[in-house]
């Protein structure tokens, strides 16, 4: 017994080292506006918003040992099979659920919630049991592009390929794109708003574009012989291109100036205070006050463009060029 | 082809490196000793700028390396503490981006890649994912990454740490050749048989300060022999419950 409490103790302290997820929830521009529009929220939007919440908190603590080191401790089959019953309750969000069922129980909560909560945790958890490979077979075949940073945007195109950011922009553009297809018609002006949410999904990412290439990256991009705005400038490729896919089939115009806004403004904590990310999670940009702002310049610069006039895309792509130049100058005397 | 005068770099009042003085000839192989935390690696950012000293001087290869930090990554290789490696690429694309961004034409940059994933040993694992890769892979990947734009100056912090015997040969071969025709080599090393058996300048560093700077022909003992006396003698404890029965 008393090994098994070592282990869960240094168990409790690594998760709590290490946890980020909370973090990431405050820092993410998605869950912000998700949490303006919760009051008029569908059913739809509580989805996403159990995913957003769930899917991140959701990891499995046992984890956090290395298998070959919990191979080798010399643990009796008994005590293997209570650290397996007991460490989930490293997790706060074990303890969370547990309270949701007990409610359940009372009628304080329906069944059904607690079960869609429940469901949506333990997805989560048996995901992060799984051990999602981090360079699946399919990212080989990310196309090529022309000139000498090619291989630097396909890197960038697969690591914003392995944030749960994308997925959530790809069911927002998937439902909204087929609604407008195959829906009754709507007013243009949705397509807008649904567009913004699309960027809006993406925009902490553009907070973070360092954040998957860990200290190997960081040393290598001063090794190379290359300007700081070339190597922003691979970034943001491969942002604008994942955007323009996905806001083709609504606003694309309002959609690209939208993210060119996300981009200059990302620009100040993506190379001045990188923050690392972890794969197959929601991006955590920076405070929330700098997401509302960003997320609040974002949407005016789209309904401009939308409303007003597509001249409005020049001064975005004015202050997307200046924040590279100005940023590239920036990374090159970072230390 | 290497020179510092007086390079010092300090944290706060931590003194990693205090005044050193070097000169490396061009084609010589200088190994650059000490224990850990003496300021190896600091030294070796330094010298490839990817840090600026807090005082003192850097020349590679006639450039200052705080004035002119592009042109001297155009000029020099480096095999860095870290690696230096990208999780989502694979070892040949690192090799691609090395060549397309020194600018080397795409089929040159291939019979280089082809090359040098044959020659050390690289070719099974060339469409892994560097994540995939054992440390083993990974540091050949970065070495091959130093060598692909064919450098004037080459500095590696610790190459042969965690590579198998074989290529550690080929790593050590392919060094005295490209010294043969005037490549200049800076490694850092804590395995002093190959340290030995390679060198023609020898450095050792014992915190932050340099104890000896000498051709390697002039060392009056073996190597080992020396770098004890001078860095660091190893202390055997006797640990009495080591080996003894269970209580």
């Amino acid at each position: 017994m008393a090994r098994l409490a070592a282990i869960l103790k240094a168990l409790w302290r690594a998760f709590q080292r290490g946890e980020k997820s909370f973090g990431s929830l405050a820092g993410n521009n998605f869950f912000l506006v998700a949490v303006l529009f919760l009051g008029k929220a569908g059913t739809f939007l509580f989805l996403i918003m159990g995913l957003v919440i769930l899917f991140p908190l959701s990891t499995d603590p046992l984890r956090k040992i290395p298998a070959s080191r919990l191979a080798l401790w010399p643990l009796e089959r008994r005590e293997q099979w209570a650290l397996r019953a007991m460490s989930p309750w490293v997790n706060p969000m074990t303890w969370v659920i547990a309270a949701l069922a007990l409610w359940a129980a009372r009628g304080s909560v329906t069944v059904g919630l607690w079960g869609l909560a429940a469901g949506l945790f333990a997805a989560g958890f048996v995901i992060s049991e799984l051990r999602l490979p981090s360079g699946p077979a399919m990212w080989r075949r990310v196309p090529h592009f022309p000139g000498p940073l090619d291989q630097l945007v396909r890197k960038n195109l697969r690591e914003m390929l392995s944030t749960l950011d994308f997925y959530c922009a790809l069911l927002l553009s998937a439902s909204a794109g087929i609604y407008r297809f195959a829906g009754p018609a709507m007013p243009r002006e949705a397509f807008m708003a649904m567009t913004v949410l699309v960027v809006v999904a993406l925009s902490s990412y553009a907070q973070c574009l360092f954040g998957l290439d860990g200290a190997g990256g960081w040393s290598r991009y001063r090794l190379l012989p290359l300007r700081g705005w070339q190597i922003l400038a691979a970034k943001d490729a491969a942002f604008l291109l994942v955007t323009a896919v996905l806001v083709a089939p609504l606003a694309p115009l309002a959609g690209m100036g939208a993210a060119l806004v996300a981009l200059a403004m990302g620009r100040r904590p993506a190379v001045e205070d990188p923050r690392p990310q972890t794969r197959w999670r929601f991006s955590a940009g920076a405070s929330p006050i700098y997401g509302v702002v960003e997320v609040m310049a974002m949407a005016s610069a789209a309904s401009a463009i939308f409303f007003t006039s597509a001249l409005i895309a020049i001064p975005c792509l004015g202050a997307w060029l200046g924040s590279l130049w100005w940023y590239g100058r920036r990374m090159e005397a970072r230390e | 082809m290497i020179s510092c005068r007086n390079l010092t770099r300090r944290y706060g009042d931590f003194t990693a490196v205090d005044g050193l003085n070097l000169e490396v000839d061009a084609g010589g192989i200088c190994v650059f000793l000490g224990p850990n935390g003496a300021g190896k690696s600091t030294t070796v950012k330094m010298l490839t700028g990817l840090l600026a000293p807090s005082s003192g001087s850097v020349e590679v290869c006639g450039l200052d390396a705080a004035a002119n930090p592009l042109g001297l990554k155009r000029l020099i290789g480096v095999l860095p503490e870290d690696l230096g490696l990208f999780d989502d690429l694979t070892v040949e694309e690192h090799l691609l981006l090395t060549g397309a961004v020194y600018g080397l034409d795409r089929q040159e940059t291939h019979r280089r890649t082809s090359q040098l994933l044959h020659a050390l040993s690289l070719e099974h694992g060339r469409h892994t994912f560097a994540v995939s890769c054992s440390h083993g892979m990974r540091k050949k990947t970065s070495f091959a990454m130093a060598l692909l734009p064919n450098p004037r100056v080459l500095f590696l912090d610790e190459p042969f740490e965690a590579v198998d015997p074989v290529t550690s040969r080929i790593m050590r071969d392919l060094l005295q050749t490209v010294a043969r025709r005037g490549v200049t080599v800076f490694l850092t090393s804590h395995i002093l048989s190959v340290a030995e058996e390679i060198a023609t300048q020898v450095v050792m560093i014992r915190k932050g300060k340099i104890v000896w700077n000498s051709p390697a022909g002039e060392l009056p003992q073996s190597l080992e022999a020396h770098y004890f006396d001078l860095v660091e003698s190893p202390v055997v404890e006797d640990l009495e419950w080591l080996g003894s029965p269970r209580s």
